[in-house]
């Protein structure tokens, strides 16, 4: 979210440089991520998380600063012209996907472009400018952070607004020229006819606001997060509006919002607004959570007072109570994301500030360990082992991507009922040699052996010791820890033995060495012209451990290495 | 045969013998006047030759002249055997300034080393390593951690399906959840391991390796989860390192924090490995949330505790 210095100041007169403020919002939990200094002004990018909806506005982010540096925060003050003729017509059929819809109908605006100091404020906000009614409803978006929506009214069939779910119709063209399919589900917003939006995401082109416009009708709703989500990923559109929507709109907050527009579009577009229709079938009933003072310190490890939480709380616009030995906390009604006690707890800790919290250590309690772990799992003893032994063998460590490309199992030449052919694939890989789960290290060492070739590399050694994923039948496959090694030899390398041999006995003996690190005595190497597609046969041979076969060791198949250019 | 015979053998032995020049014509005059067939050992071989009377004499001096003759042999081999010896050492030298020959030791992959340095920093604190699988359901990624389906939490990390209900885990987090639900505190655990994030963006790797740690216990407080990770940060990066924690959030731990150390290239007075901050950002952190304990089967007004992931990058 940008926010103009500027803009926060008329909410609240704080003395500190822009990069003060920003450091204040980073320490109490609005991350700035850039300051940009521009002539009379500048522009932070505070980072909003995702439970703090209220944030995504300037008031909102103003509301933070008044907080945390004790500061009045001056509040709009909203007059609306004096109201005539006929108010809308709301029509709410599906009041759980939409608890609350408030217009108004401005009759006989000028539509035309909006005067500079609202336009300049957009575009430094990173919104495109197109009309003084539109750019109305994104300026208040921006201001006080609720999505406003104007439709021509001339253009909505019946004069009327009615709530409810697509049922049949499939598909709606948008205000960015695109047709959406539509999901029985998805909740939109129709006149008499035909739907003219989808709610909380965007508005239908036919009812678009345009040089032609006279009169229109101003929306303020509150549409269901969850179901603004799903449509939004849906019809894979997320828009300034559906953003918060799906975050959590202000609900007591979006009358404020359509007077202001209402409010600003008279003021630079002209025309007459009729009274606001407000369906709000249900009120917004406030939580009361009981918090007790004691938790507060437990949690936080620290020893503070009533007065010290109640003046944080106050702050941050909470009412409270004393009740018995704690409180009774009432957070704002944008401050749907108060709920619990551990809520509020964050709330006091964050306004304290953490830097203010001791650094202690806790107490320990001992206790066995679970039957059959010691201070880590055997396998993590086993690793360590295996890549000490390795590196003493001279072989370098690598770390490759658990991804693997399919294609590659003929290269390898492996045979069609080879077992690691059937991998586990990702839905949504980044790339099409990345959708696979490996099956088998040996690919990406051989990858690893020609990329340094290219580098100019005549001698290396690589191991990789990490898991393959094979299915197992069941919802998660078996993670099966596996070792490879490979062994590029330099035709020029003094050797201490005789003759050409490809490097296979010091493999052999990097193998024979890390069987006497493990302790493990009972292993033979045996010829075997079938135990690998990949090596050479003749050359290779099947690894054992106690007769029970553990892999195979030997030369690359020369069929393969003039493939790969080995 | 006269005495003058074998002085003149004598006289003629000793010029010899100490005109030579090496060993090999020491050797061979050794031949010549002691061998078998030798000229000292054929008067010797014919003294029964001469009258008896005059033996002892005759015998006297040709055993003076053998004894000189051997001895001045022996004198002269020992000179040219030890100029020899000084010869094939002063030969033999080699240049012991030139590297020696060595296994060349293989390296471990530098993101490796980091990860044992911390989970050493951990053990010594007497955590226990745990594991957990790469490929996870959604139930231990997300839901049990507090990140609900339709949650645009779950916009916070970009995820590798496989299929809608398993996914490649985007944090070490799962670990937590797989060792509450079997476990009862008190515990203090570390979980390395691999995770995965579909970043498109460049900058980014799909697959990275990061630590989980969590302690819980009855008494567990933000303040402990401060101490224990200054320790951490000051082990790891030098005592001398500033460490500062400031508020953040994610679904399951609350309140959550955000751990920055002083910038170790400029020192703190702002360059652009930390966007002119003068902090990075090392660590996320906070207090276990409670919803995650109801997940578990713990109760959360009786235990507490402190979660913490880092990425882990060489
Ligand atoms: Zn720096």
């Amino acid at each position: 979210m940008k926010a103009s210095i500027k803009w926060l100041k008329e909410f609240v007169d704080f003395p500190l440089s822009p990069k003060e403020i920003a450091i204040a919002l980073t320490m109490s939990g609005l991350e700035v991520e850039a300051l940009e200094e521009r002539d009379d002004d500048a522009i932070l990018e505070v980072s909003i998380p995702p439970n703090r909806p209220d944030c995504l506005s300037i008031m909102g982010i103003a509301r933070e600063i008044s907080a945390i540096l004790r500061l009045p925060f001056k509040n709009i003050s909203v007059s609306v012209p004096k109201e005539e003729g006929e108010p809308p017509s709301v029509e709410i059929k599906d009041s759980a996907l939409c608890r609350r819809y408030a217009s108004r109908i401005i009759r006989g605006v000028k539509v035309a472009p909006s005067p500079q100091r609202i336009s300049h404020r957009l575009e430094l906000h990173g919104f495109r400018p197109a009309n003084n009614v539109v750019d109305i409803t994104n300026y208040v978006l921006l201001e006080m952070g609720h999505p406003l929506h104007a439709f021509d009214l001339g253009r909505l069939a019946g004069n009327r607004i009615i709530v409810k779910t697509a049922g049949p119709v499939n598909k709606i063209l948008t205000l960015d020229n695109a047709h959406k399919n539509l999901a029985g589900d998805m909740l939109l917003i129709w006149d008499a006819d035909k739907p003219v939006a989808i709610a909380g995401i965007m508005g239908g082109l036919d009812t678009e606001v345009s040089s032609s416009t006279v009169n229109i009708l101003l929306e303020s709703a509150y549409f269901n997060p969850v179901s603004v989500r799903r449509t939004s990923k849906a019809i894979n559109l997320s828009t300034e509006s559906s953003y918060r929507f799906e975050r959590g709109a202000d609900i007591e907050g979006l009358g404020s919002a359509l007077n202001r527009a209402a409010q600003l579009i008279a003021e630079t577009a002209g025309g007459k607004l009729t009274a606001m229709t407000d369906n709000y079938p249900a009120a917004l009933k406030p939580v009361h959570i009981p918090v007790s003072l004691s938790k507060i310190n437990k949690i936080l490890g620290v020893d503070i007072d009533f007065s010290v939480v109640r003046d944080l709380l106050i702050r941050l616009g909470f009412e409270i109570k004393r009740a018995g030995e704690g409180i009774t906390v009432i957070p704002p009604s944008f401050r749907q994301d108060i709920q619990r006690d551990i809520d509020v707890i964050e709330e006091i800790a964050r306004l304290y500030g953490y830097d203010k919290f001791p650094a202690t250590l806790p107490a320990v309690r001992m206790q066995t360990m679970p039957q059959g772990s010691g201070l880590f799992p055997a396998t993590y003893r086993v690793i360590k082992t295996i890549e000490n032994s390795m590196r003493s063998s001279g072989f370098s460590e690598v770390i490759n991507y658990s991804f693997l490309n399919p294609l590659v199992f003929d290269t390898l030449r492996f045979p069609v009922n080879d077992k690691r052919r059937e991998v586990i694939k990702i839905r949504n890989p980044l790339r099409k040699e990345e959708e696979a789960l490996r099956t088998t290290l040996i690919p990406a060492l051989l990858d690893n052996v020609i990329l340094n070739i290219s580098r100019g590399e005549k001698s290396l050694r690589f191991f990789e010791l990490t898991r393959v994923f094979l299915p197992a039948g069941q919802k998660l496959p078996h993670e099966s820890l596996r070792l490879a090694a490979v062994y590029l030899k330099s035709p020029h390398a003094p050797s201490l033995w005789q003759g050409k041999h490809e490097g296979f006995y010091e493999m052999k003996g990097a193998m024979e060495n890390l069987f006497i690190k493990l302790r493990i005595k009972n292993y033979s190497f045996t010829d075997s012209d079938l135990c690998e597609p990949y090596l050479y046969p003749g050359k290779s041979c099947a690894v054992s451990v106690n007769g029970r076969n553990i892999g195979s060791l030997g030369t690359l198949h020369p069929a393969l290495s003039e493939s790969l250019d080995i | 045969m006269t005495i003058e015979d074998v002085l003149s053998i004598k006289n003629l032995a000793d010029e010899e013998i100490k005109k030579t020049g090496d060993l090999k014509s020491v050797q061979a005059l050794r031949i010549k006047y002691l061998g078998k067939k030798g000229v000292l050992t054929a008067k010797i071989n014919s003294l029964g030759a001469i009258p008896k009377e005059d033996r002892p004499e005759y015998g006297r001096v040709i055993n003076e002249t053998k004894d000189y003759v051997e001895s001045l042999i022996k004198q002269q081999e020992e000179f040219f055997k030890a100029s020899e010896l000084e010869n094939l050492l002063k030969a033999n030298r080699i240049d012991v300034t030139v590297p020696g020959f060595f296994i060349p030791h293989g390296y471990q992959h530098p993101t490796s080393r980091v990860l044992d340095e911390i989970v050493d920093v951990f053990l010594s604190l007497g955590f226990r390593i745990e594991e957990g699988p790469e490929v996870e359901s959604d139930y231990y990624n997300f839901e049990a951690l507090n990140f609900p389906k339709d949650h645009p939490a779950r916009d916070m990390q970009d995820t590798f399906y496989v299929t809608d209900d398993v996914v490649l885990r985007t944090h070490t987090s799962p670990v937590q959840v797989r060792v509450m639900e079997k476990n009862k505190p008190p515990l203090r655990v570390i979980a390395p391991g691999k995770v995965y994030r579909c970043d498109a963006d460049v900058s980014h790797t799909p697959m990275f390796q990061q630590i989980e740690g969590f302690m819980v216990d009855e008494h567990i407080s933000m303040s402990d989860l401060k101490g224990v990770l200054e320790i951490f940060a000051h082990a790891v990066f030098g005592a001398s390192t500033p460490v500062r924690f400031r508020p953040s959030f994610f679904p399951f731990t609350e309140p959550s924090a955000e751990v920055d150390i002083g910038c170790v290239i400029c020192g703190g007075t702002g360059c652009r490995v930390c966007k002119n901050s003068g902090w990075v950002e090392i660590l996320g952190a906070g207090m276990i949330n409670p919803r995650v304990f109801e997940m578990v089967g713990y109760d959360p007004e009786l235990y507490t505790g402190f979660a913490f992931g880092m990425g882990v990058e060489s």
